[in-house]
This record gives structure tokens, sequence and C-alpha cells, in this order.
């Protein structure tokens, strides 16, 4: 062992961290290739992970946050199943159920497969996709107003999905026969097993190359390395315990607003996250099993020390969680959370609020949009008639930093999903894009202000198009920092053919549109960060002119005037020289 | 008679004259002068001709690669832009996929769009997604409109409309008004310049085709003069990012196409060259001071793809697929908080570069770490141009790697090398296996300053047939140029489901786009025994949304021949195939092709005995070898038909090729390194 390292072989390590990269990026890339979900191909809502004969997380791909370690409690539902030793080559799992499985909700189904050696499991290969849907009480298994989750559709504990080499046809058509469209989750659960034998195959050549010990020893090396490397980052923070506080708008059903209270404590190298604070479980699903609380704080935490600090056991065994019972982050059988990921986001705020003392001035930032807004419109498609489902979730401003404003229009957090261009909708749908633009007025004044939230207005081109959302902050707007002020709150209109208004709560259900009637939202800005008042002048002057802002009042008069007079003298400077850049 | 091609980058400017009566290539360098690059460009030449002894009236054929568009956007150097969009549109430009860059990073943020918000203006006007014009264009707010941004001072004019790939009259009509109002602009519509559907992608590369209109097209005047007063006759050339050429007026119509040519050209000239030395399926290694370019090649044909972004903006035209990772030979070691040994990204760069160099450089490189191996000999780059020193390499390497990490200065040189080249494996990886392929059969192609010297390792351990070191491996991007074909890609979509009442439809646009193609190259002068038609459908699974793209042409064969290769580049491509599923088209593409005339070889090649090494050195190799006293080369003196047993060390002005114990070199009848294992 090398003395000022403390690791075996750091030049070994890399080569070997590098190689396991490949692995799981090959695997990766082959299930999101041949997969058919929508949710799994185009979302990229899947992960993939290696995990050693301990159930060690060795590397992941996760092409998502919320799935930071939450393969774990799909490995650990096996080995609990079949001891490491009893299990056979060509054996593999399946499960999904967040209480029996360490699963997050029910659409997510992992599956696990170990990984053979001289006739002993050195490795295990896993995957996790979102599929469309599991069964349950409405089309996608998911709704904030389910209030168990024997509405959400099918729960798997571990169980074989292939022994020996042979898939398990039985299983695979129980799990088809509880879903929606039987043809894509047969074709899905087959990806599922055929990535982790791609696994199987890189994992074989890469033993093959370096041998098994110095694998193992490589691996030691690299979970101690990312353990040693976050702690450093933890020790290099002033000791001190710390809350954050955030709020959902409700539990799913309209009415009662969910504090979530989280408290950060530091004492040297110990980073502990206490949720101790944190409400009851909520009534309808926006409960948060542990295995997606887990990945909030994982997600945190690397986003605000360590953004390339490889997710393994080793970043894992740095931070302790504490979760109290019964709780909106760790809620009891059988409590639904099919819609947690609104909640993660959330707690995310509330972790990033709470570490803002702990952090140097410029990695600190103020709270973000943090809501994860899901449109859902359906109908028969202009095509063939056949009903479509087009699910969104739609993007909003952006937290600000000390050296920039927030971004406008992005996703946050534990989601970074893409939207479907207008021209795209156009043509599947029965749907019209009214508009979608920056929401005006909507950052949070700061000397860096919030960024802007979206509006996306879509109208109905026919009679009976049906929509639902689940959303949130229509109550609370996200809160600035070091004196910046609130992004504006969410907003959804529903514009009736007469033309009157109608304004709706954050999770209305079966909305009945006519044609040429529309649905607005406005997605959330992000909260401002330090005084307003300090904002440079050439900044609101910018904003002045691009329309982004007309309402100065948070600015003061004295501020607002010499913005007005920088756009004035651009103006006469371009009239003497013809070309200007503004200001 | 000469043929002559120039590659102009951001540091250097390369210029290759390929003349095959006499059969000689000739190599000059000048650094490149980015306030204005025709200086550099006139420079250049008139050198290169003078180093060859011709006139420019001699020169038979000039082609150009350029980094200027690809700059400008860079450094946000272009023109004051305007953008006329649908009604309810002007923010697509700024919200984009409504993603952000980085999943954990929030210092990586959106690149600020190229038209700011007040100079987005929207129109009263609105088309569906059949065609239909739900509401027409507001002529008098349109002019409006061009007149207040012409006031805001813009030089060029962006149009956008909603659904114009389906129908382009109101784009086509606010081009004129503006010709008409505002004649001085430059002006990008964007049913030309990209008529393909999803809105914020067809924006972004309108606008960015505005955003460099202007000046390109002002350099691109300033180049044609330069060659001009040269007395060179003819049409120069520029390549595109697709590997083919285009005339001066197409490049001032589509300059954006233009952006990250370089590395294609490389890819290109790559392609050609193993293609006569008989390899087709390849992978084009090109490793320089800061990057590290990979990219596929396959039955002879890059890989293309219409994904890539330019400093982050998405441009939607056909580019050859060039996967670039930040290691080369001044990537930077070192050892970080952890006591991990990390290589690159960042690096020394050219100034102050390598501790070698002794230009002030203190950060140790993958290049001082090859010094210290002895795979770089003293005398150094560019022909003993530039010595480099040794000892203050191993000096600094001792100091700031091998100390803290207690191993000698070899074993921690070793390790520097070892861990770049697992980063440049996972980058051939990312390119090849990922996307299926087996590299057995390929030929690892290794080009760039530093290609060479690593290229043997990559090709052991993911065990590739062979390495081909190119002659003048440091120069392939400009002889690139002289063996690509004039061509231009045409894309049109065309939303329709694959069924016999659509199908005549799809038929008679792609005849229509032949024909596109062929005023195309009307207008190159291509003459009609030259010229190809290459075409293509992306197609899908109805309720997919993302396409598989299938060669077809109107005589390939009928509808259920379509349906029946689709399904199996589907299953190909995706694993399965849903044979009852209905297909739906999406694009129609055309590549319009004007094939160049047989370029290059016949250059003379020395003949005869092998000479003895000009020089034995010791070189560290990994492993059970350490130490070994290893034969060098000059490249120059090495005839065709010689045979270098590894450990060997082959030296030439541009690039040094290293050849591992086992291993064993050929020299081929066109003066190609071939090196292959010994035993397999």
């Amino acid at each position: 062992m090398n003395e000022a390292t403390a690791l075996h072989d750091p030049i070994l390590m890399e080569v070997f961290s590098n190689r396991l990269l490949s692995v799981t990026e090959e695997m990766g890339h082959t299930l999101v290739r041949s997969s058919f979900s929508t949710n799994i191909k185009e979302r990229k809502d899947c992960s993939v992970a290696l995990f050693d004969a301990e159930g060690r997380l060795a590397a992941q791909a996760a092409h998502v946050p919320l799935h930071l370690g939450s393969l774990m409690g799909g490995v650990q539902a096996a080995l609990a199943l079949v001891p490491v030793e009893d299990m056979v080559e060509g054996d593999a799992f399946v499960c999904n159920d967040p209480y029996a499985a360490g699963g997050t909700h029910t659409p997510d189904i992992s599956v696990v497969t170990p990984l053979f050696h001289d006739g002993r499991v050195c490795f295990f290969a896993a995957n996790i996709g979102h599929h469309a849907d599991v069964g349950g009480s409405v089309p996608g298994s998911i709704s904030g107003q389910s209030r168990t989750i024997y509405e959400e559709g099918l729960r798997i504990p571990a169980v074989h999905i292939a022994r020996a080499g042979a898939l398990e046809h039985d299983v695979i058509d129980l799990i088809a026969l509880n879903s929606r469209d039987a043809v894509e989750r047969r074709l899905d659960l087959q990806v599922q097993v055929a990535t982790n034998e791609r696994g199987r195959e890189l994992v074989a050549d890469l033993i093959h190359e370096m041998g098994l010990p110095a694998v193992e020893r490589a691996l030691d090396d690299l979970l101690a390395y990312t353990h040693r490397r976050l702690a450093r980052r933890v020790a290099a923070l002033p000791d001190g315990r710390h809350l954050g506080e955030a709020s959902l708008d409700d539990d799913g059903f309209v009415g009662r607003a969910v504090p979530i209270a989280v408290e950060v404590e530091v004492s040297g190298e110990d980073l502990t996250v206490d949720f101790t604070r944190t409400g009851a479980q909520a009534r309808g699903a926006m409960n948060v099993a542990p295995s997606a609380t887990h990945a909030t704080v994982y997600y945190c935490v690397k986003a605000l020390l360590d953004p390339d600090l490889a997710p393994n056991s080793g970043m894992f065994r740095a931070i302790r969680v504490v979760l109290p019972p019964a709780s909106l982050v760790n809620p009891d059988a059988p409590a639904a959370c099919g819609a947690r990921s609104i909640t993660c986001n959330k707690i995310a705020r509330a972790l990033f609020r709470a570490f803002a003392p702990l952090l140097p001035a410029e990695r600190a930032m103020s709270a973000g949009h943090d809501i994860v807004p899901a449109i859902v419109y359906s109908g028969p498609r202009p095509a063939d008639g056949e009903p479509f489902v087009y699910l969104e979730t739609v993007g909003g401003g952006g937290g600000a930093t000390l050296d920039a404003d927030g971004m406008e229009a992005v996703q946050m957090h534990m989601t970074n999903t893409s939207n479907l261009p207008a021209e795209a909708l156009e043509h599947e749908y029965c749907l019209r894009v009214v508009e979608y633009a920056l929401v005006e007025d909507s950052g949070g004044a700061g000397t860096r202000r919030g960024g802007l939230g979206i509006a996306r207005e879509i109208a109905a081109t026919r009679d009976g198009i049906v929509f639902s959302a689940r959303s949130d902050g229509h109550e609370t707007g996200a809160p600035g920092l070091d004196g910046g002020g609130e992004g504006a709150r969410a907003r959804m209109l529903y514009r009736r053919r007469n033309g009157a208004e109608e304004e709706l709560s954050s999770k209305p259900s079966r909305i009945v549109l006519s044609a040429g009637e529309s649905i607005r939202m406005e997605t959330p800005g992000g909260g401002g960060l330090g005084d307003p008042g300090a904002r440079p002048a050439a900044a609101l002057a910018r904003d002045l002119a691009d329309g982004k802002l007309h309402e100065t009042n948070a600015y003061g008069e004295v501020l607002a005037s010499r913005a007005r007079d920088l756009i004035k003298r651009a103006r006469l400077a371009q009239d003497e020289d013809g070309q200007s850049d503004g200001f | 008679m000469p043929r002559v091609g120039f590659d102009v980058g951001g540091t250097f400017t390369d210029f290759t004259l390929s003349d095959a009566a006499a059969g000689t290539l000739t190599h000059v360098k000048v650094p490149s002068t980015p306030d204005d690059p025709s200086r550099a460009i006139g420079d250049g030449l008139a050198r290169l001709l003078a180093a060859h002894g011709a006139e420019g009236r001699d020169v038979e054929f000039l082609g150009h690669g350029t980094t200027v568009a690809t700059n400008m956007v860079i450094e946000r150097r272009g023109a004051a832009t305007g953008l006329l969009t649908t009604k309810g549109f002007r923010d697509v430009l700024e919200i984009g996929r409504q993603t952000r860059p980085h999943l954990y990073d929030y210092g990586q943020r959106k690149p600020e769009p190229l038209v700011p918000r007040r100079r987005r203006l929207e129109l009263d006007e609105r088309i569906a997604a059949d065609g239909e014009v739900l509401r027409p264009l507001d002529e008098a707010a349109a002019r409006e409109a061009i007149l207040e941004l012409r006031e805001q001072g813009i030089e060029a004019l962006a149009i956008a409309l909603l659904h114009s790939y389906r129908r382009g009259e109101h784009e086509a009509r606010l081009a004129e008004l503006a010709a008409e109002l505002a004649p001085e602009l430059y002006v990008s519509v964007s049913a030309e310049v990209t008529p393909e559907f999803r809105e914020f992608e067809r924006t972004s590369t309108t606008v960015l085709n505005a955003f460099v209109g202007p000046r390109m097209s002002r350099y691109l005047a300033r180049f044609a003069e330069a060659t001009a007063a040269l007395g060179i006759p003819g049409e120069p050339y520029t390549i595109h990012s697709n590997g083919g050429l285009m005339s001066i007026p197409t490049a001032r119509r589509h300059p954006v196409r233009t952006a990250l040519s370089g590395p294609a050209a490389g890819v290109v000239g790559a392609a050609r060259i193993a293609g006569e030395a008989g390899f087709g399926n390849l992978v084009t290694f090109d490793v320089g001071g800061t990057s590290t370019d990979v990219s596929l090649v396959h039955e002879g044909r890059p890989l293309a793809t219409s994904e890539r972004e330019i400093a982050g903006y998405p441009a939607r035209n056909p580019m050859i697929d060039v996967h670039v990772i930040g290691a080369g030979g001044g990537s930077i070691a070192r050892i970080d908080e952890a006591g991990g040994l990390k290589v690159g990204p960042e690096s020394a760069g050219a100034a102050p570069g390598p501790v070698a160099y002794g230009q002030g450089g203190e950060a140790v490189t993958l290049t001082d770490a090859n010094m210290v191996l002895g795979r770089l000999g003293a005398s150094g780059l560019v022909g003993g141009d530039m010595p480099l020193d040794a000892e203050a390499a191993r000096a600094a390497l001792e100091a700031r790697i091998a100390g803290p990490l207690g191993l000698t200065a070899e074993r921690a040189a070793a390790g520097i090398v070892r861990v770049a080249l697992a980063n440049m494996t996972r980058a051939v990886r990312a390119v090849s296996t990922e996307r299926g392929h087996d590299l057995a059969g390929f030929t690892l192609v290794a080009y760039g300053g530093a290609g060479p010297l690593h290229a043997a390792e990559i090709a052991r351990e993911l065990r590739l047939a062979r390495v081909l070191v190119p002659r003048e491996p440091g120069t392939l991007c400009a002889r690139g140029i002289l063996v690509s074909d004039i061509a231009l890609d045409f894309v049109r979509t065309e939303i329709r489901q694959a069924t016999p009442a659509d199908w005549p439809e799809i038929v008679a646009r792609l005849q229509a786009m032949r024909a596109e193609g062929e005023a195309w190259l009307d207008g190159e002068a291509v003459p009609p025994a030259r010229r190809a038609h290459e075409m293509a459908l992306d197609a899908r699974y109805l309720g997919q949304n993302h396409e598989v793209r299938v060669p077809w042409s109107p005589e390939a064969g009928d509808l259920d021949d379509f349906l029946a290769l689709f399904h199996a580049t589907h299953r190909r491509v995706h694993g399965h195939a849903l044979d009852g599923r209905v297909v739906e088209i999406v694009n129609c593409r055309l590549r319009a092709i004007g094939r160049i005339e047989a370029a290059g070889g016949g250059e003379a090649l020395p003949r005869g005995e092998m000479p003895a090494p000009v020089s034995v050195r010791e070189v560290y190799f990994d492993g059970e070898h350490g130490w070994l006293a290893t034969p060098v080369h000059d490249r120059g003196g090495l005839p065709v038909g010689a045979v270098l047993d590894g450990p060997a060390i082959v030296e030439e002005m541009s690039a040094t090729t290293l050849i591992l114990p086992g291993q064993c070199a050929t020299v081929d009848a066109h003066g190609n390194i071939l090196i292959e294992e010994r035993y397999r």
C-alpha cells in the first residue's frame, strides 16, 4: 500500500474506473437503444449499475438523479431471497416494490443479475427502467390522489425472471397482463435482462484482462478513494448544524400544506442529514420511499460539494441519513408513493437551503422553481383514432448564484427531461400550442435575479380531449437567498371558448376540453440572490430592454432610472455608429 | 498539375500541394492570422508555390477547410442578428429543450442565445402541422417588424416560422419584404437552411447561419481575391462538416456548414488513404495538443450525425460524427486531494506548453511523460526546430508525481501514459463497441501530432486488427481536402405513413429532391458523368419519437421492399422489430455528389534496401520489459516493403510512431506504416 495516498495502486485504480465507466455506459446504451417505453427511450428515465458480491455499488450510470443508489435495494432484496452461494449462473431477478424490494415507485422496475467467475458470484449487473404503465387506477399508474400503493399497480417483490439461463415466461406474462400495454412490457423486460447479459460479457472481459485479484484490489481502492475525496470536502466545511425548510402545497388532496424540514450537521469529516423534523406521511401519493429520499440526499451532496464525484458505495458511506418512521420521507406500507418526484425536488430545495451557510459564497444557490409539474393530455390520435396519452414535465426558473442570474426555463434537481417540440406535438395529437414562452417578471429580484419560468398554453383541436396535471408551487414561490426576493408562483388557467378564464388548483383531474379551449400553465420563477438594490444597472437595463422585466419596484427608483438612462444612451450610440450591442 | 488543400486552424494554417505528375507532396505551415485569415492564406500559398517551383496559374484545384465560423460562434463575434418568428414562439430560442447542460454542476450554464430577446420579434401568422394556413401573414406588421429590427442595428436576419418545413410561403414572403426594405441585410430562411421539423433545432441552425453569414461572406470574398491575386484559375472550394466540397456561392448561403469542418476533412482523408490500402472498417484516432478526436468509418463511409452542437448551440446540418475528449500531448497530470492520479482535461496548450518545451511550463504533461520514457526524442518536434529538455521534464515529474506516489520516475511516467490511454480507450469504445461494432476487424488510423505515438497501445488493448499511420500524419486534414468529393446534403421533412396511399408522395418527393440536387450540381459545374445521388428515408414506428435512417431510392424497389428493409434496419439498430406496426416516414434525405478525379497517389516513394537505424536509444515499456535498447528510424528513408520488429521508433517531421515489443511494422506500397501483432 502506498503511504502518501493510502491506495494500493492509484494508476491501476484510474484505469479500472475508466473501464467500469465504459461497462456501465455500454450497458446504458443497450438499454436506451433497445427499449420501447417512451420513458426509457426518449426521457432516459433509467439507470444501470454494477455491484460487487457483497452488494457494494461499484459504478452507476444514472441518467436521472432519482436513481442514484436506488438499485441497491433491489440487489439487497435479491440477496435476501437467495443467499449468494445458492445463486446459479444465468439467474436473474426482477422487483419494483418500494416496501418489499427497496424500489422508489411501482413503474420503476429493476432487474438484477449475478455475474460469476470460477463458479462464484463476483459482481451483480443491475438496471432500472421507468415503465409506461404497470396497472393500477389510472393510465401511467401515478395519481396524486392515490391513497394506497394498491392503487398504483402491480407490486413485485424480488422474484426470478430467469433461472439458470432460461427466461421465466410465467413471470413476464404475469407482469405484462397487469399492464395497459402488455406488448411493450414484454419487450422492455426482455431488454432489461439482455442489458445485464451485455454487462456479464463486458465484466468477463475485464476480469480476463486484469485478473480477479487486481480487479478486487482496484475496486477497494476506488471505494476508499471516493470516500476519502468526499470526506475531505466535508472536512473543509465549517462545523455546524443548519436547518433547511420547504413545503408542499398539499399532500395530494387540496387544502393541507406539508412541511419539509431537514437538518444538515457537519462535524469534522462526518456529514449527517437528519429528517426528524419532517412531517407525517401524506394521504395521497406525495410520499417518498426511503431509497428515493437517499437518492435525493446523494444528488444534493454531489451537486453542492463535488459534481464529478463517482457514485458508488464509497460516496454513500460518507453520509449518514436519519429518517423518522411513518413520515413523508419514510412512509409506512401501504402508503402511496407514485408522485414522489415533486416532493424529492422540494427536499432538494430544503437541502440546498440548509447547506447554504456552510458553503463558500460562490457555491451557494437560491431556490429554483423546484417542482416537477406534469401535464397529461389524452384523446384520440389524428392519424388512426387510437387513444394517445401525452405527458410532459415543464421546466421553470433556475436559482441564482454569486456570479450569475438563474438560468431561464430549465429543469431542476432530480429531473432533466426534454420538452416535446410543438411541431412534433401538433403532428401527433389533436392539440395546438398557443404559446411557449418565458413568464415575464417571474424571476425573484436580487443582485442576481432568479431565472424566468415557462408559460405553456396548449389548446384542443377537437372536442373530448381530457386534461389532468400534478403540480405545485401555487401557494409558495421560490424563496430568495441573502436578501434576494421570492420568485413568482405557478398558475394554471383554463381558457374557455367564450373567453372566460378559470384559475385551476395545482392538481386538476380529468378536465374535458372542447375544440378551441386551452390550458395555460405558468411555472414558477427562481428566487433572487443578494440585495436587489446592488444589481448592476446594465443588467437591469438589459432585462428592461428585453421585456423580461417591467416591474422595477423591488430595485428602487434610483437604479431603475439609471437603467432607463442606459437604454436611452445605447439608442443614441446606435444612431451614431449604426451598430450597438447595448449596454 | 498541382492540387492544393489547406486547413485554416486557430493557431496554424497547414498547406499541402500534391503533384501527381512530379510524384511529390509538399507541405507548408504558417501561423494563422485570426483578424484576417486571408493574410495567412495568401502568404502560405505564395510560399507553398515557391517551395514547389510552381506558378498560381498551374494550380488545377484549390480547396480549404476553416475554423473561422466555429471560432466566431465560440467567441460570439458574429453579426448583430434579428429573428422573425411566429406569434407565441419568440422564446423558443432561449428555452431550447428546457434541459440544463450538466445534471449536477450548476456552474455549467445554457449558453446565452445568439439573438437577445429584444431582437426576437413575433408575427401574426400561423401554419398548421398539415400545412393549412390558419392565419395569413400580416404584411403590414411584418414590414414594421423588419424596419424595427433595422432600427436596432442588425446586420443579419434569421426567419424561422412554425411548420415552415411543411409550407414555406410565409417565410419566403418575409425574405422578399426584407430584400425590399433592407437590402443590405444577410438573410437566412429556415426552410432553406434546414427544412426539417422540430422548431428549436431548426431555428437555432438558422440563427447560427445568419450570425456567421455576413463575416463569412466577407472572408470568402477576400479569400477569393487572395487566390485570384496569385493567378490561381478556377473556383476555390470550401469543405463542409460532412466532408464534401462546396463552391463559394454555396458556402455563402450555408456558412454554418463550414463549422467543425477541419476534423471532418481529416476523417475523409483517413478513409480515403485507408481505403486505397485496402481497409474499409476504421477507427480514426487524431491526437493533438489538447484533444483527441475519434470517429468510426464503416465500410468506407464515415458515420454522420445531425445531432451535434457548435459551442452548445444545436446545428442540424449533417456532420461527420467526431467524438472529442480532452486528452492530448499537453494534458496535465496531477495528484488530486484524495490521492488519485488524473490526466487532463486541463491542458498546458501551446503556451506555456509542456515542461520540456522550456517556455515556462511547470505542470507535468503527457508529452513530458513520453520524454522521460524515451518515446519522444530530445531533438523534438518539427524536424528539430524545437529542441526538448528531457532533464527538466524528468525533474518536474519526479517532484510532482513520482515522489508523492513513491514511484520511480519511469514508473510514474508510464502511469501517466496509462491513465491517458485509459481515457482514449474509453473514447474509442464509445464510438465502436458501444454502437455494436466488433473491433477485431477494424484498423486504427492514427494521425495528428501525437496519434502515432499512442496508437500501438490502443490497438493492443482493444484488439484491433492493425494500426495504419499515413505519411505526414500531422497534415492529414489538409490532405483530406484533396481527396474530398463535391457534395451537399438536402433534407425535407415529409411526415406520412408508409402506406400504399401515401407512398407515391414519398417517391415524388425523392424525385423532386433529385432534381434539386441536379440543379445544385449544375451550379457547381460538375459534368454529368461524375454525378451521383445518395438517398435515404428517416422512418419510425408510429408513436415513436426517434427515427432510423434507411438508405433508399425510388429505383430500389416498392413499398414492401422498403418496409422489409426498415424492419431489418430497426432490428439491427435497436435489437427488435414490430412487424405488424404502422411505419411512419419522417424525413427524405439526399446527398448530391460530384466525384473528383482520383487524386493523390503516384508520389515517388523510396525503394531499395532497408537503411540502418539513425540511432538507438533506451525506451521504457510496461510490464516485464522495462528499459529496452530501441532502434530509431527516419521515416523518409524507409523504403516500400521495409519491415520493423518492435520495439522500434519511427520519426518524421510532424509525428513519432511507436512500435511495441511483440509487434511488427511494415511499409506498404503507398508508404503507410502498418503495425500488427506478431503473434495472435
